[in-house]
């Protein structure tokens, strides 16, 4: 029989600690205990046995931290692996066995250095090694995405059955941040069973496993430790008082039961009696509309924005954004609608040149280390879409599929791969629908197919199509009846582009507020707009109150009580106060933001390039005169060219299309290895301002892209940063590179412990003490200033 | 946990230049906002110190003449690992993304507050085995390697207790952490009145005649 069919109708029992068991039996495990399967195979074995003699139903091989990057190596990890299943399967004949899968001890990127890649290879390795076990045992995870690359690994290396298991704090969220509920909506769809283990008692791990409960349609698995440890390692509940509290969790619908740190073969003696005069309870899950994020879970049970800003489409700053790689600028929008107010963002990639699949993925990298809202995927490419959802941390959106059958068996099978909810656009290769009763039709045919994947009705965001008003003037109220009849027929959400609604119209957005008020009042649930605009956030606080969500009125009236409504009129640019006082010089010395109203005085009556040069830069160069001199200090140096910042923005709105401002192309760099990048994007920031225009590659930069992306951009001038002496050695490999693949760039380098005498030594051509130097070496390079003699000509 | 604006200006490699009101505001500002994102954690052991500097019967030697020198005298020492946790990194990325001035103070906060913190952690330590700690040593300092970082974390088992790794780089995550070890001495415990301004001066402030020193702490 296999674990599956075994597990259906009872509580399973799994084993207890094995660590605090084998610190019993040896004193030093060393630095990989699962060595110990190698040279001590006999004392692996009795643990082993001592929990299948007190009733254990399943083994966890000790393999928790054989990984191949722990153990050192493949081969090493192969060996641990193999020789772990074959102890136990001898220790515990007619037991199933696990294969324990711990992580991996390195950080994900974007918090560490190790790649989603490198963490899904090293999981498939182990499981490809661990095939002889009878199931896989994921655990003690803190990191989603880490949890995400093992459950694929398994997925898609293993038909054995999957289970996973995270650790948490008493407040319900893992040392990563992971909340309990985003987590069992995350993994459910990946895992064939989920759960909790470790770091807290049974006491404490009950409510967290309620929460799991709640938002799983899978077997929950709960291995708490016996307490917390005192000071001496002793662990505090004893075995039967363990044994009382797994009663409730057994109550409350957990089905598979076992122990972690500080339990011995008595406590899974009592799970065995408790087990065997139990049934498994109700499981307590029902279906609900809702996405989620690491962090934060988003229930669709009442209106919720959908931020439209992270799409190159009819958007100039965001189209050249994404073709020159800015994915700072994809942040930077990232955080403005999440401060603004929006719920979920959507994220989009669409341009014909662009390799929509990677740069997809680029965004959803970017977006998610500074934002914890949900996403939405807006592709019509289900491997590029794929690609995004693999590294989407959290249950995201796919938008979208449309009632095209073609469309719809190669998009559903993804959704439903990786749990996702799904726009369906009443839309099919009839092209528009004209009335209601044909988006009714598609719409049906959309959850019928859906249906079909296994994909329930709460995953499906109908969307009833908003057309131009002007072009098509009845369209309008047919939309708005679909949305009305779709609700009332199905558990379907509904979902609208809200401002394609005015096209044509002189002062939009007044059409745009008339139709988002009379669109949720039909029903829509998730519009898609611009959070910036405050219209569209004061219509939708005001139809909450209206509709009763927003409690006693309670958010609307903190949001809008005493204060000036704000209109994108008046809004576009914050108001202040009263005007500050100075010229542009001093405004932007002071790190003022009225060096921008200054800006925009000048520009009456100055050319843009006139003002950079003949204010801008001066400033910047008075300035940096002073940080040198010690008569200011990096703060202020900083905040100097966060106003300078402000005024180029006023510059480029002036530009016209072929015009540049720029001075010069330099990539930046982290080097591969290094986290710290503090120090470079002070750099950024600083040669940005004086009208350079920086390639930055962010942190842990592989040599080789450095390398390409200098050559592709024939670029002259490239900045490396390194913070330790241990990753020194990866920018001398960096600059290395750089001389034989780009003979004509030249490279300065900064970071805490380099110096003139190290850069020199591992072949730099300028080491940069502070941001001013920098400038220093750009402006002698592209505008012949004053000349920075290079370490290496010196030699 | 505190966050000292002196301290705070000091990191930042403030030299008495001239502060107005906007600057303080925001370092003050910054060092609110780390301490209400602040996740401290930490995890410490007392070990014996034997004869050739290796901690109890863990095997792990502490290698390098400087650290020798530091515990000059010391039978027992204490290993510590303390975080301020990935809430702040994350802070940290959202702020680079919005302004490098509000990251740069955002960062330098956070510096601040672990340094803090492991403070806080010695002065209890002292308190509850009643004897007077060194300061503490990490790796880098001197000759004590860098890679002893792995060993200290495995130790300590700092990953799965506070959630603190060391990269194969040995580089701590999150960033805002430190490992250390600090040596218990034969003297009394002493009461934490006497801070050293931390600025390559020996006095300790309160006894110390530079009246007008911009690091002189108080009290």
């Amino acid at each position: 029989m296999d674990f599956t069919e075994f597990s259906k109708d009872k509580i399973v029992v799994f084993d207890g600690a094995f660590g605090t068991e084998l610190q019993k039996r040896i004193k030093n495990a060393g630095t990989v205990p699962e060595m110990l399967n190698l040279e001590r195979p006999e004392i692996i074995e009795q643990i082993h046995r001592s929990y299948a003699e007190a009733g254990a139903d399943v083994i966890s091989a000790n393999t928790f931290g054989a990984n191949e990057i722990k153990a050192g190596g493949r081969e090493l990890s192969q060996k641990l692996v193999r020789a772990a299943v074959q102890i136990a399967r001898r220790a515990a004949p007619g037991k199933f066995v696990a294969l324990d899968v711990g992580p991996l001890g390195r950080l994900l990127e974007p918090m560490g250095s190790l790649t989603f890649e490198e963490a899904y290879d090293a999981f498939a390795h182990m499981i490809e090694d661990g095939k002889d076990a009878d199931l896989i045992l994921i655990e003690t995870m803190t990191d989603l995405a880490e949890l995400k690359a093992a459950l694929l690994a398994a997925k898609e290396h293993s038909d054995l059955p999957v289970l996973c298991s995270m650790s948490f704090e008493k407040n319900g969220r893992t040392f990563t941040g992971c909340d309990a509920a985003a987590y069992a909506m995350t993994a459910s769809p990946l895992a064939d069973a989920v759960g909790a283990n470790c770091s807290l008692g049974p006491d404490e791990l009950l409510p967290v496993a309620e929460k799991i409960l709640s938002y799983t349609d899978k077997p929950v698995i709960v291995q708490a430790n016996a307490g917390l440890p005192d000071e001496n390692a002793h662990y505090g509940v004893s075995a039967d008082e363990f044994a009382k509290t797994y009663e409730k969790l057994i109550d409350s619908g957990v089905r598979i039961i076992g122990g972690c740190c500080g339990t011995t073969p008595e406590y899974i003696r009592k799970l065995r009696a408790l087990a065997d005069g139990r049934k498994p309870a109700p499981m307590p899950y029902r279906p609900r509309s809702a996405v989620c994020s690491a962090m934060k879970v988003v229930e669709i049970d009442g209106v919720r924005v959908i931020g439209e800003r992270i799409n190159p489409t009819g958007k100039k700053a965001m189209k050249a954004a994404l073709l020159a790689g800015d994915y700072d600028y994809v942040a930077a929008q990232a955080v403005e609608q999440t401060e603004a107010g929006a719920d979920i963002l959507d994220v989009n990639a669409g341009l014909p040149e662009l390799d929509e699949a990677d740069v997809l993925t680029r965004i959803v990298k970017r977006v998610q280390q500074v934002s914890d809202l949900p996403l939405q995927i807006d592709c019509g490419k289900a491997d590029a879409v794929e690609r995004a959802l693999r590294h989407t941390v959290g249950k995201a959106i796919v938008n979208s599929v449309n009632g095209e059958e073609r469309v719809l068996s190669a998009m559903l099978p993804v959704v439903k791969k990786y749990g996702a909810a799904v726009v369906g656009l009443t839309i099919d290769e009839r092209g528009l629908p004209k009335t209601t009763e044909e988006r009714l039709q598609i719409a049906e045919k959309i959850i019928s197919r859906a249906k079909d994947f296994g994909i329930p009705e709460e995953d499906i965001y109908i969307d009833c199509l908003t057309l131009t008003v002007s072009a098509e003037q009845g369209q309008a109220k047919e939309t708005l009846e679909a949305i009305r009849q779709i609700k009332k027929r199905h558990r379907v959400k509904t979902v609208l582009g809200v401002s394609n609604i005015s096209f044509g119209l002189p002062n939009r957005q007044i059409v745009n507020t008339a139709f988002l008020t009379a669109a949720i009042a039909a029903g829509l649930d998730l519009p898609i707009l611009n959070p910036n605009v405050p219209e569209n956030m004061q219509a939708i606080a005001a139809m909450r109150a209206l509709s009763g969500e927003d409690k006693n009125c309670a958010d609307y009236t903190a949001k809008f009580g005493g204060v000036t409504v704000q209109t994108s009129v008046t809004g576009g640019t914050k108001t202040r106060e009263k005007a500050e006082e100075g010229d542009i010089f001093y405004c932007i010395r002071k790190g003022l933001p009225a060096a921008a109203d200054r800006a925009r005085e000048l520009l009456k009556t100055v050319s843009p390039l006139a003002l950079i040069d003949e204010y801008l830069i001066p400033a910047l160069n008075a300035v940096g005169d002073d940080y040198e001199k010690g008569v200011l200090f990096l703060p202020q140096l900083i905040s100097a060219a966060e106003s300078a910042k402000l005024c180029f923005a006023e510059v480029k709105k002036l530009l016209k299309a072929g015009d540049s401002a720029s001075k010069g192309e330099i990539v930046l760099a982290t080097v591969k290895g290094d986290i710290h990048d503090i120090g470079k994007n002070i750099v950024k920031t600083v040669l940005e301002n004086y009208g350079y225009t920086v390639i930055d590659l962010g942190k842990n930069v592989p040599p080789e892209e450095i390398a390409a992306t200098c050559k592709r951009n024939h670029i002259k001038l490239c900045g490396l940063s390194a913070l330790m002496t241990t990753t020194v050695p990866s920018m001398e490999e960096t600059i290395r590179l750089l001389r034989a693949e780009c003979p004509d760039c030249k490279i300065m380098v900064g970071g805490a412990v380099l110096n003139a005498d190290y850069a020199k030594k591992i072949g730099a051509d300028w080491y940069c003490k502070d941001a001013n130097a920098d400038v220093k070496i750009a402006q002698y390079l592209f505008e012949g200033a004053k000349e920075v003699p290079t370490l290496q000509s010196s030699r | 946990m505190e966050i000292d604006r002196t301290e705070l200006l000091r990191y930042l490699g403030w030299r008495g230049q001239e502060l107005d009101g906007t600057m303080l505001e925001k370092l003050d500002g910054a060092a609110k906002r780390c301490l209400g994102i602040a996740e401290p954690r930490s995890v410490m052991r007392r070990f014996a110190l034997n004869e050739d500097l290796s901690l109890g019967e863990t095997g792990f030697r502490l290698e390098g003449e400087d650290i020798k020198k530091h515990l000059a005298g010391c039978r027992e020492v204490y290993l510590i690992a303390a975080t301020i946790g990935l809430a702040a990194e994350r802070e940290l990325a959202k702020l680079s993304a919005v302004s490098m001035e509000q990251a740069l103070l955002f960062d330098t906060a956070a510096s601040c507050a672990v340094e803090s913190y492991c403070d806080d952690i010695c002065e209890d330590l002292e308190n509850h085995c009643q004897r007077a700690l060194t300061s503490r040593f990490s790796c880098g300092y001197g000759d004590f390697p860098l890679t002893a970082q792995k060993e200290i974390c495995r130790i300590l088992d700092t990953e799965k207790k506070i959630g603190l790794y060391a990269d194969k780089n040995y580089l701590l995550t999150p960033r805002k952490s430190v490992t250390a070890v600090a040596g218990i001495t034969d003297a009394p415990a002493q009461a934490r009145a006497q801070k050293n301004c931390g600025n390559g001066c020996s006095n300790r402030c309160g006894s110390c005649g530079k009246t007008d020193c911009s690091f002189r702490k108080t009290e």
